[in-house]
């Protein structure tokens, strides 16, 4: 069993649409969330419109690569991670954005192995903490941060949870 | 005596040499249909690597890093393959009823419907099953990141699978689910045109005109496409190059310095001759002149030796690199051709070399290290067209026994 945690941070993870029809990478990136010890607080699939892209990539706007970033949509996965420090252990987790780079400098990350160019890059995470709020706000609108830091963040951290193979989530028990 | 000999030989065997010669003037030797790379999305097309009958000793495998011999290949005449991500496509000829089959991947119908029980299509097939497009004969195929094109006898162009950025050259429905129905589209735009080649990029198509007129449609946020479904690329000369799209990795340094470019543009070379074929992978470049040589640029394991690198201007790779020796020293390229990471020729004997990224030894060299040049394939006989996907290569080989 998992041993005594510090306190815990959430953090917002989507699959794009790349992967998200590959099922043995699906299966591979879950089994490194579970591995690395991160726990699953929400998970939903997505489909992302346009209009989602938009709004989602909106602090990108005007640069080079925006177009290309709201024109990828398709049927997603979006779940809340839940670790200490996640935002930070995440991002290290996935590797740098640009794939083509990634898989020389940093081929054992997420990125790095199941990444296809710089645009259909498999993963996604939230940069910051203001970031993590309004991303997860966007995709859970009926999940509210405060209670679950209330409620559950202490039962999470003293492993009181099981994970759901086939909705790929942790229960609480 | 010596004389004697030499007059009975036949002209070619003393011009071309060649590595080996089949015995008899009428053997006629059959097409054989190598796959290998990562075997878990069922594109290498043999059932038993992912679903293994544990009883015949079968054993499940991940992946497969040599060139491992299809049986589909051998029972039915196959004219061209194509690989996409995670799927194989194979054009049949005669006398097959059907005329084109696919293995792999189907979450987008790329393969067509395949519906064994109602309301639950098969997001994979695990060997070739035939797409029952409403088309006589197909002569080509093409396959991008999830999307098919094929190209009958008579000239019409069909697509099947993925159009969420219209590279099925079909308008775009916003919440149409590929893999519930499959959508066999004939791009009428296309039907009083002679295409005479089809490609694929991940999620764009191109089709070359018997004028050379090249028409495209599909994603264009990098400029692929030239914007905007069917726009009509400039006139294409034999043996001048264009390059449009992306050049974050200094693709198109000869023509421009910016990121991303939306028209074709004339790519210099200065000291390079004409230029027979072109190959394109995510940052990496290829071109094959007239005299077989092979020259490489952008960035990535581009055949320079052991470090990833950046080049903006294509350098020749050495020949000897592709089996120019003592032995056979009339050894030149005939063809190039990429996936993403991974790049591979053939020469003028039917030697297959690879190199580049190496996922799921998708280079078939035996490992999953990557190469840093090229290296020949161990494979059984003379390859006659090769085709890469994202992590995995199939190629149609011409048996030597």
């Amino acid at each position: 069993m998992m041993a005594t945690r510090g306190p815990l941070q959430l953090t917002l993870a989507l699959f794009k649409p790349d992967i998200t029809r590959v099922p043995h990478v699906v299966q591979a990136i879950r089994n490194r969330i579970i591995q690395e010890d991160f726990f699953v607080v929400r998970h939903k699939e997505v489909r992302l419109s346009r209009q989602d892209t938009e709004q989602f990539y909106e602090e990108h706007r005007g640069k080079f690569f925006y177009n290309r970033l709201v024109t990828f949509i398709g049927p997603s996965q979006a779940l809340i991670l839940a670790h200490e420090d996640a935002i930070k252990h995440w991002r290290a987790l996935m590797g740098p954005t640009k794939v083509y780079k990634t898989k020389y400098e940093a081929p054992d990350t997420i990125r790095g192995m199941y990444g296809l160019t710089d645009t259909r890059n498999s993963t996604h995470g939230s940069d910051a903490e203001e970031t993590a709020a309004r991303e997860m706000k966007f995709f859970f609108p009926e999940f509210c941060q405060e209670d679950w830091y209330r409620v559950e963040e202490d039962r999470f951290r003293k492993g009181q949870v099981r994970l759901d193979e086939v909705k790929f989530m942790h229960n609480l028990f | 005596m010596m004389s004697f000999t030499t007059k009975s030989l036949p002209a070619s065997s003393i011009l071309i040499s060649r590595e080996f010669e089949y015995v008899g003037a009428r053997s006629q030797p059959d097409t054989l249909i190598y796959t290998w790379g990562v075997a878990d999305h069922g594109a290498l097309g043999r059932a038993s690597f992912v679903r293994p009958d544990h009883k015949n000793r079968q054993q499940h495998l991940s992946y497969v890093h040599h060139p491992h011999r299809l049986g589909f290949g051998e029972y039915h005449k196959i004219v061209d393959l194509s690989c996409g991500y995670g799927f194989t496509l194979f054009a049949v000829g005669k006398p097959s009823e059907v005329s084109c089959y696919g293995t792999g991947l189907n979450t987008d119908s790329q393969i067509g419907n395949h519906e064994p029980r109602r309301g639950y299509p098969l997001g994979m097939l695990i060997s070739p099953a035939p797409i029952e497009a409403p088309l006589d004969k197909s002569s080509k195929v093409s396959s991008g990141r999830a999307h098919t094109v094929m190209l009958t006898d008579k000239g019409g162009v069909w697509t099947v699978g993925n159009n969420a950025y219209g590279q099925c050259g079909r308008s775009i429905l916003p919440d149409e689910d590929y893999g519930r129905k499959a959508a066999y589209h004939r791009i009428k735009a296309l039907d009083d045109i002679t295409i005479c080649h089809i490609e694929c990029g991940q999620d764009t198509s191109f089709f070359l005109s018997d004028k050379g007129v090249v028409y495209s449609c599909g994603w264009g946020a990098d400029g692929q496409t030239g914007r905007g479904h069917y726009d009509n690329e400039p006139d294409v000369e034999k043996g001048e190059v264009f390059g449009w799209g992306n050049s974050e990795y200094h693709q198109l340094n000869s023509a421009t310095d910016d990121m991303q470019i939306h028209v074709a543009k004339k790519l210099n070379f200065p000291g390079v001759k004409k230029v027979l074929d072109v190959a394109s992978a995510g940052t990496m470049c290829l071109l094959l002149d007239e005299d077989g040589h092979v020259y490489s640029w952008g960035f990535g394991p581009i055949g320079k030796g052991p470090d990833v690198t950046y080049s903006k201007i294509p350098t020749q790779l050495p020949l000897t690199l592709f089996g120019r020796n003592e032995i056979t020293p009339d050894a030149k390229v005939v063809s190039i051709t990429c996936g993403i990471n991974h790049l591979a020729a053939v020469n003028s004997n039917g030697s297959l070399f690879t190199w580049g990224k190496n996922p799921g030894g998708c280079l078939g060299l035996g490992h999953t290290k990557d190469q840093y040049f090229p290296l020949r394939v161990s494979i059984g006989g003379q390859v006659i067209k090769v085709s890469c996907g994202v992590d995995h290569t199939a190629a149609m080989v011409k048996e030597i026994l």
